[in-house]
């Protein structure tokens, strides 16, 4: 019976889960102790809250799941749509319902929701997944997740619409999507940043695309096509930012490069990479942190909560947050290749990409790599529409790790 | 490809995307760990709030009602302030020493690097004693700020309404995060009301501290500085000459007054007495004079204008008549027989004299009660709600002061309510058609009415704002109001109004305050009372011919409407349209004996 217990339950992924709300809460005590507000306790309920639902969920059958996603999904854009028109504004976006004292945020359920959504229309084939190498699924695949982020960037909320778009290419791999295609599909993206960076970063991507297209040995005709529609891209993509307002400009130019706007977005990324250098190797210790003490770095209990890490608990602190955070995802993708449930499978890998974007876009942006993109860091930023879609994410995670056996 | 394979890839990549953290964060704390914690120790930014003065208030002609004030605040920095000092302190604050530390207690929870409000408004004398000891009172610093300062002779206390520190709760109901603790925040009155416009935007100063958040100067010389955006002004439509004399006729009485332009509902005077020195709340407010507000038993908080809910007596006359004519029981010329009292079931019910066969101008005149007892029977209840409903009464005039009443006006519903359903009588028609028994009316609701009759149906919300001068960019913001018509035939409306002009000029109740320069307009009214002597009411409008004032007198306690009323609105009529030499002693002295 103990053994069994053991064999059903997905400990590590629990305990790692665990130990990262934990650090969370740690590190949202530490920032906010001193600013008045009880963010500290409001985080601990809605923990334990979520913590028991991720394990209630673990329990339920993937066929119970799967046979919802569905209406799940609908729900979810009839939310996004209302929370257009009856939404609250908070800085600058209409994301926010109001309830009582809490504001809830549709997107954060429309991710888990989404994915579930796709993982059963991919899953539904006589045999294996369905085939995204024809146009026509591949297609329907790519509307499941395209018709939210239309929604979402009405909020407008662009970080959380490039969090869905985040899971499309790593989902549609899993499936079997043909590496060649997944190239293709990357190149326009390669060849807009080098066309951002100068002539010289855009000549480099299009050789580099160019002779990688070669390697895969396909048709010489359709490989050039290719080539020649991301050189007219390129082109496009510098003619139109030139026409772009100056002001436009310093907004994508700070994105990449905060110290053209010392004073706004990139303010906080010049404090951040202040506070996490300054933590050197053992950090300042626990409530020790000058910088995130002294209030320089704003809300760094929601998006830059990894500063606090950083500065309070060094480089140790750091790299062992970071490693929590790979179990996960490594826990998560394995129980997507052991399961037998083509359902939960997808799901998994669903989950572990968009995991693994918040993790790169948010810790990038503190350590000043990654362009500031407001997007919470999973289980451990303030806030509790996106604590609880994590958690709902893990419990449906573990359950595929109890189901493996079942199809 | 199999999943293993795939699998793999994915492993990969996760790998890959760690190494690459791993090394960034190794250069950032491993490798330039000095250089920026040389960089945290020094360049540190604080940013220090500046508030920024709230918005004036200006009458119509540009004189300044409510203006603002340098004053004092003591200041300590929790973070750096030692306690030894504590005994020190507060004998330079005047404040005893358990009281200091309780108060710095107070903000415990709060930054503790920064300033912390110990004592608003404190004299300069304090001030250069903290300045003299710096160096040795770490921690204490002051502040300047503006505090509202009232220029003129007059309280205006309920119009202008006060500002004072934001409270623990309101704190936390706010919506978003735009007050902290200490900020004012406008909490009657047109302050509360135009609270988003007066505020103005708090600007923020970025000042280089270092890591015991000492100061070393303003970043990049200020060039980074938000500044605050100043709160805007508002013009009101106030006459503050008008406002001054009619708080002086109202001396020590208790009661209300407001005048209003009857082509547009600009407040010309808004008084209720007893009432307050808002000077009290805009420094320091101390706890014990609110207390002593609060719990006096005059109720000076209390907004007489807007809050109070008499019955209007026989200024409920015209409302009366103009249904009547409206509905069809009575015309212009027909004629009511009004012996001395009137008898409904075994009731007997007095009037003032016996009129014989009248119409309804003469009706107003005289204030023949005979007359309206007849009307409240014959138009019924559900015309008496649907006339009082149309002229504004039983809801809120939509004053732009908040916390307004509605007022009661009976309909059949509130009568089955209050009654059960059939168990009441039409008897009760008969004390409400001459404005007594269950209904109750505020005098902003009053002037409103009067102003609608003046002006031949015209109904303009009554407001304080007219113009809000946008301090930042210059331009100006009309306010607009609602305004409707009472649609009825002229002729209701002109025999209304002539019966109002006989009330002053003819041989009405009113005749004391007949003027040869202006033709002033009105009636008197006495709202029963049945635990002390009744209460004054007057309203009117002048002149005649081309209504520029309306207004509303209410004096409580102070008997017959033309004991107190009538001669008020009059004297402040006569002001206002004649100017300063129409000006009295203030004394005012009831005019004729009659009895209404």
């Amino acid at each position: 019976m103990k053994r069994n217990f053991f064999e059903r339950i997905d400990l590590l992924l629990l305990i790692v889960t665990i130990a990262v709300i934990i650090s969370g809460l740690l590190a949202i005590f530490s920032a906010t102790y001193t600013s008045g507000t009880d963010y500290f306790s409001k985080q601990l309920s809605f923990s334990i809250i979520g913590i028991i639902l991720m394990i209630i969920i673990s329990y339920i059958p993937p066929g119970i799941i799967a046979k919802s996603s569905y209406i799940f999904y609908l729900i979810s854009l009839v939310m996004l749509v209302l929370v257009l028109i009856i939404g609250k504004k908070i800085s600058g976006s209409k994301s926010w319902f109001s309830m009582g004292g809490f504001g809830i945020q549709p997107s954060e359920f429309a991710k888990i929701a989404t994915i579930l959504a796709l993982a059963n229309f991919l899953s539904q084939s006589e045999d294996g997944f369905r085939n995204v190498n024809k146009l026509k699924d591949f297609i329907k695949a790519c509307a499941l997740v395209v018709i939210p982020v239309i929604l979402i960037m009405r909020q407008p909320d662009m970080g959380t619409s490039l969090v869905f778009l985040s899971l499309i290419l790593p989902v549609l791999f899993w499936v079997g999507l043909s590496p060649y295609v997944l190239f293709i599909i990357i190149t326009p993206v390669l060849v807009v940043l080098g066309a951002f960076f100068g002539m010289s970063y855009f000549i480099a991507a299009v050789i580099i695309i160019g002779i990688v297209l070669l390697l895969f040995k396909r048709n010489i005709f359709v490989a050039l096509g290719i080539l020649v529609i991301n050189i007219v891209i390129g082109y496009s993509f510098d003619s139109l930012y030139h026409k772009l307002q100056p002001y436009q400009q310093n907004r994508i130019n700070a994105l990449f490069d905060p110290t053209t706007d010392p004073l706004g977005s990139g303010y906080n990324v010049i404090q951040s990479k202040v506070a996490i250098g300054s933590g050197g190797l053992f950090g300042k210790g626990f409530l020790q942190g000058t910088q995130t003490q002294l209030k320089f770095i704003p809300e760094q209990w929601t998006d830059f909560i990894f500063c606090m890490i950083g500065e309070e608990f060094g480089f140790v602190g750091s790299v062992f947050i970071l490693l929590l955070y790979m179990i996960i995802i490594f826990q998560l993708v394995n129980n997507a290749y052991l399961t037998k449930n083509r359902f939960l499978s997808i799901a998994c890998i669903g989950f572990s990409s968009i995991i693994l974007f918040h993790l790169v876009i948010n810790v990038g942006m503190t350590i000043g790599i990654m362009p500031v993109i407001g997007i919470p860091l999973p289980m451990m930023s303030y806030g509790l529409s996106s604590l609880l879609s994590f958690l709902v994410m893990m419990g449906i995670g573990m359950s595929a790790y109890r189901y493996r056996n079942q199809y | 490809m199999d999943l293993e394979k795939r699998k793999y890839i994915i492993y990969t990549f996760c790998f890959a995307t760690f190494f690459l953290f791993m090394t960034r964060l190794s250069y950032l704390q491993l490798f330039n760990k000095e250089e920026l914690s040389r960089e945290s120790d020094k360049n540190s930014i604080k940013t220090i709030t500046v508030t920024p003065p709230r918005g004036l208030m200006y009458d119509r002609n540009g004189k300044v009602l409510v203006d603002n004030k340098p004053s004092y605040s003591v200041t300590i920095t929790p973070s750096q302030f030692d306690y030894n000092n504590l005994n020190e302190v507060s004998e330079i604050l005047e404040m005893p020493p358990d009281k200091l530390e309780e108060n710095l207690k107070s903000f415990k929870g709060t930054n503790k690097f920064n300033p912390a409000k110990i004592k608003r408004d404190v004299d300069f004398k304090v001030i250069s004693r903290i300045a003299e000891n710096r160096e040795r009172l770490a921690g204490v610093d002051y502040q300047t700020e503006a505090i509202r300062y009232y220029p003129n002779e007059f309280n205006g206390s309920h119009a202008f309404g006060y500002a004072s520190e934001i409270s623990k709760k309101s704190l936390e109901k706010q919506i978003g995060d735009y007050y902290k603790q200490g900020d004012v925040v406008g909490s009657s009155g047109i302050e509360a009301t135009y609270e988003n416009y007066l505020r103005g935007v708090k600007g923020y100063e970025f000042i280089t501290v270092d890591v015991k958040g000492r100061e070393l100067g303003r970043l990049n010389d200020g060039k980074n500085d938000i500044p605050p955006v100043n709160g805007s002004d508002l013009i009101l439509g106030m006459d503050k000459d008008l406002q001054e004399y009619a708080e002086k006729l109202m001396g020590d009485k208790r009661g209300a007054i407001i005048a209003v332009d009857p082509r547009t509902g600009e407040i010309l005077c808004f008084v209720s007495k007893p009432d307050f020195d808002l000077s009290l709340f805009s420094g320091k407010t101390d706890t014990k004079i609110f207390s002593s507000l609060v719990n006096d038993p005059e109720k000076p908080l209390f907004n007489r204008v807007i809050q109070t809910k008499y019955p209007p007596g026989s200024t409920w006359k015209m409302m009366m008549s103009l249904a009547a004519l409206d509905v069809g029981e009575i015309t212009t010329t027909s004629t009511i027989n009004c012996p001395g009292s009137f008898t409904y079931g075994n009731r007997s019910f007095a009037d003032h004299g016996s009129y014989g066969n009248i119409n309804v101008i003469r009706a107003l005149e005289v204030s023949a009660n005979t007359f309206y007892y007849k009307l409240g029977l014959q138009i019924g209840i559900d015309n008496y709600h649907k006339y009082g409903k149309l002229f504004g009464f039983g809801s809120k005039t939509g004053i732009d002061i908040p916390n307004e009443t509605s007022g009661l006006l009976p309909s059949r519903e509130y009568l089955d309510k209050r009654y059960g359903a059939n168990k009441w009588t039409q008897g009760l028609l008969v004390s409400l058609g001459i404005g007594q028994g269950e209904l109750g009316v505020s005098p902003v609701q009053m002037v409103a009415y009067t102003a609608a009759i003046s002006m031949n149906g015209l109904y303009c919300q009554p407001h304080f704002v007219s113009k809000i001068i946008n301090n930042a960019n210059g331009v100006d913001e009309e306010v607009k109001f609602e305004q409707r018509r009472i649609d009825m035939p002229q002729k209701y409306y002109d025999a209304v109004r002539k019966g109002m002009f006989l009330v002053v000029n003819g041989g009405g109740t009113a005749q004391g305050i007949k003027s040869a320069d202006f033709s002033l307009c009105g009636k008197t009214g006495t709202a029963q009372n049945s635990s002390g002597k009744n209460h004054s009411w007057f309203v009117g409008y002048a002149p005649y011919e081309d209504p520029r004032i309306a207004i509303c007198v209410l004096g409580e306690n102070e008997g017959w409407g033309a004991s107190f009323g009538a001669p008020t609105a009059g004297a402040l009529m006569l002001r206002y349209l004649g100017g300063e030499k129409y000006e009295t002693d203030g004394i005012i002295k009831t005019v004729g004996d009659s009895q209404d």
